[in-house]
């Protein structure tokens, strides 16, 4: 009988075309825009991750209080005891320290006076040490325009921008300008040994990269820092490890009233990640459920007309003796069949779709030049994950049977002889 | 004596028309044995589809009792009305009403796939009865292949193939050419014969007219005439 319903179908173009056509296009796009969106919360949670907030952070009371002020004067002391102790309770996480700070980039010419001026957006990690992975976390070296990485104290790298806005060259000179952990004024003078353009516009405007140890100097915060970051030695974001490891580590501080104690968040609590996740999680499923129900209402028409058109069909096999109800139940067969073509082909031609978007990926970057601080990869790209096999096929195969479903309830309404009575032509 | 597998009795059969009612059956009674070569005949609008319809399962009577194979048709559910029809009844229609999309062998075998005999069982069964129609050759072809005289010989092999008791056999000619309508009665007739299968036409064709045993006249819903025919005209 399958084979016999098989048949039909592949003659009968009128009749497995259209829906194939249809189902096709749905699970492409269905696979297509939810690789599309785990690809940019992937993006975007390493992005945050790997520039700000680690897989977890920690940094003082009142540090976190006010961190978006980069407030140095309530940063972490004793941080190397700290961090010893980190990695001793927790192994399996890469600790790093880092200091953000804000200030004033003067470029002085031959006789010492102002060339040109322009607010610092500076980010002192760790450069030199041997064991050091954050210049690569950082993807650093490929996001150079031009120059190297600081090879030694003293040097710097400087957003692309702004060397172009400030006419730098490398191995120009340029001077600090900011203020110490007491309050001091402070100065330093940095020779620039490259520029650089990570594509990520919260990271780019007025960027000044420096080592730990030259900030831990220039802002007199020897064995401070501004926040402590830990990663996964894996790479990769997991919130119920990482929430674990915050509520150990907070344990041991909750009897203190100290305001510089260490507090650590995860990343989920960090700007405002965990609605944007929640968001984004239920952004596929409201997308998933538009297509299956958009795709079951065409479907239903495309049935209903096939439908009508093979009442003659019908007809004859209620007179050679097929029930309604085994009719009805070779329809939904025929669409479970139908639906399984237009799915597969679906889903290969979105999974291939989606595997060419994570490979190449789709350059947006002219659209943020300018914007927000959030930090958003500039370049869209997919991800392929296993549930994309399935996130397509079922609801391509969904839709067709609810469309020949309801369809097909026609037959049920229809007296026999009304439906006999098309043959007498 | 042969036992009756068709009773009809007080069948009226009543069609909502607007407001009002239209009897497109008044008050039938009749009887068919086992073998008979028979027709109902009348003009149109008398009510010969109607009857037909009726012992065919596809309809059931207003009031009365249409008894078939010994089921009484008012009270089989959809189910047991199909599988009457898959296992006794064979229909073959004005228009040979072929599925375009499969072969010749494959319409005649659907009958056998509801049945869900064997590939071999099958097989046997159709190209036998394509040979009693004489299309064993044909047994590839697509329907749109055919003249109207094969496609009308399908249909009948359709109806054979499973060796039904009774063929319900509706104005079967009046699409066809003199030569075609007498090819295919002929066979009927032969078929009747040779399996014993009770065949019940209905009709106005003066030429199944002259092969049947019997005519029952029927006229505005009611039976004028039941006429019982010698046995000579089979040539
Ligand atoms: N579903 C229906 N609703 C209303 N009236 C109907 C219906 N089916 C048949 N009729 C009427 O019942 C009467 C008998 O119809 P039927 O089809 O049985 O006639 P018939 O003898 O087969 O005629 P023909 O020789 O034209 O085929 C006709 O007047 C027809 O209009
Ligand atoms: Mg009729």
């Amino acid at each position: 009988m399958i084979k016999f319903l098989f048949k039909g179908i592949l003659r009968d173009k009128s009749r497995s075309l259209s829906p194939i056509i249809v189902i096709t296009i749905g699970v492409v796009l269905t696979v297509m825009l939810s690789g599309l969106l785990k690809g940019m919360l992937t993006d975007m949670i390493d992005q945050n991750a790997w520039f700000e907030t680690g897989h977890v952070k920690v940094m003082s009371r009142e540090y976190a209080k006010n961190k978006d002020q980069l407030p140095n004067d309530l940063a972490l002391l004793g941080v190397d005891t700290l961090m010893q102790s980190l990695q001793k309770e927790f192994p399996f996480m890469n600790w790093v320290k880092r200091i953000r700070f804000g200030g004033l980039i003067d470029v002085p010419d031959a006789q010492g006076n102002s060339k040109g001026q322009g607010p610092a957006s500076g980010m002192a990690i760790d450069l030199f040490s041997p064991h050091s992975v954050e210049a690569r976390r950082l993807n650093i070296a490929k996001s150079l325009v031009t120059g190297s990485v600081p090879s030694k104290k003293g040097e710097s790298i400087i957003g692309n921008e702004f060397a172009e806005k400030l006419h730098l060259k490398l191995g120009d000179e340029i001077t600090y300008i900011g203020s110490t952990m007491n309050g001091e004024m402070s100065f330093k003078n940095f020779r620039v040994s490259g520029t650089i353009r990570f594509g990520v516009a919260a990271m780019d405007k007025g960027a000044v990269i420096i080592d730990i140890t030259d900030a831990q100097e220039m802002l007199d915060m020897s064995d401070g820092a501004g926040e402590l970051l830990g990663f996964f030695n894996s790479g990769i974001y997991n919130d119920k490890k990482a929430q674990l490891v915050t509520e150990e580590f907070n344990e041991h501080y909750v009897q203190s009233d100290d305001n510089f104690a260490p507090i650590m968040f995860r990343l989920k609590e960090q700007n405002n990640l965990s609605g944007y996740l929640d968001f984004v999680n239920s952004m596929s499923t409201i997308l998933v459920s538009i297509f299956v129900f958009a795709m079951s209402i065409v479907l239903w028409n495309t049935g209903l007309l096939g439908g009508l058109r093979r009442y003659y069909e019908f007809g004859i096999r209620l007179a050679l003796g097929e029930s309604k109800g085994h009719i009805y139940r070779s329809l939904i067969l025929e669409a479970i069949l139908i639906g399984t073509i237009g799915s597969i082909i679906g889903s290969v031609i979105g999974l291939a779709g989606t595997w060419y978007m994570q490979v190449h990926g789709l350059d947006l970057s002219g659209f943020l030049k300018n914007a927000t601080s959030m930090m958003m990869p500039s370049i869209l790209r997919s991800q392929l994950s296993p549930e994309l096999i399935y996130i397509g096929f079922i609801p391509g195969l969904l839709a067709m049977v609810l469309g020949n479903m309801l369809s097909g309830i026609g037959i049920y309404k229809r007296e026999t002889a009304t439906l006999f009575k098309e043959l007498e032509v | 004596m042969k036992e009756n597998i068709i009773t009809i009795e007080h069948v009226t059969k009543r069609y909502p028309v607007g407001e009002g009612e239209f009897t497109a059956l008044n008050d039938v009674n009749i009887q068919f044995r086992k073998g008979e070569f028979a027709g109902i005949v009348g003009p149109s609008g008398s009510g010969k589809t109607t009857l037909l319809n009726i012992i065919g399962s596809l309809d059931s009577p207003t009031e009365g009792k249409a008894v078939v194979m010994g089921k009484n048709i008012s009270e089989l559910n959809h189910k047991d009305s199909a599988l009457l029809r898959n296992l006794h009844l064979g229909f073959i229609f004005q228009v040979y009403n072929l599925l375009p999309v499969y072969t010749v062998f494959e319409n005649v075998e659907f009958a056998l796939l509801l049945q869900n005999k064997t590939v071999t069982e099958r097989k046997k069964a159709v190209m036998e009865s394509l040979e009693w129609v004489g299309l064993g050759k044909m047994a590839n072809k697509k329907p749109s292949k055919l003249s109207g005289g094969e496609g009308q010989r399908v249909a009948i092999a359709r109806a054979m193939v499973k060796r039904p008791e009774i063929v319900l056999a509706d104005e079967p000619t009046a699409n066809l050419d003199s030569a075609n309508a007498h090819a295919i009665l002929k066979t009927m007739k032969t078929l009747n014969k040779e399996l014993n299968t009770t065949f019940l036409f209905s009709t106005h064709d003066e030429k199944v007219m002259g092969y049947l045993e019997r005519m029952v006249h029927l006229e505005d819903g009611k039976v004028k005439q039941d006429e019982i025919i010698e046995a000579k005209k089979t040539e």
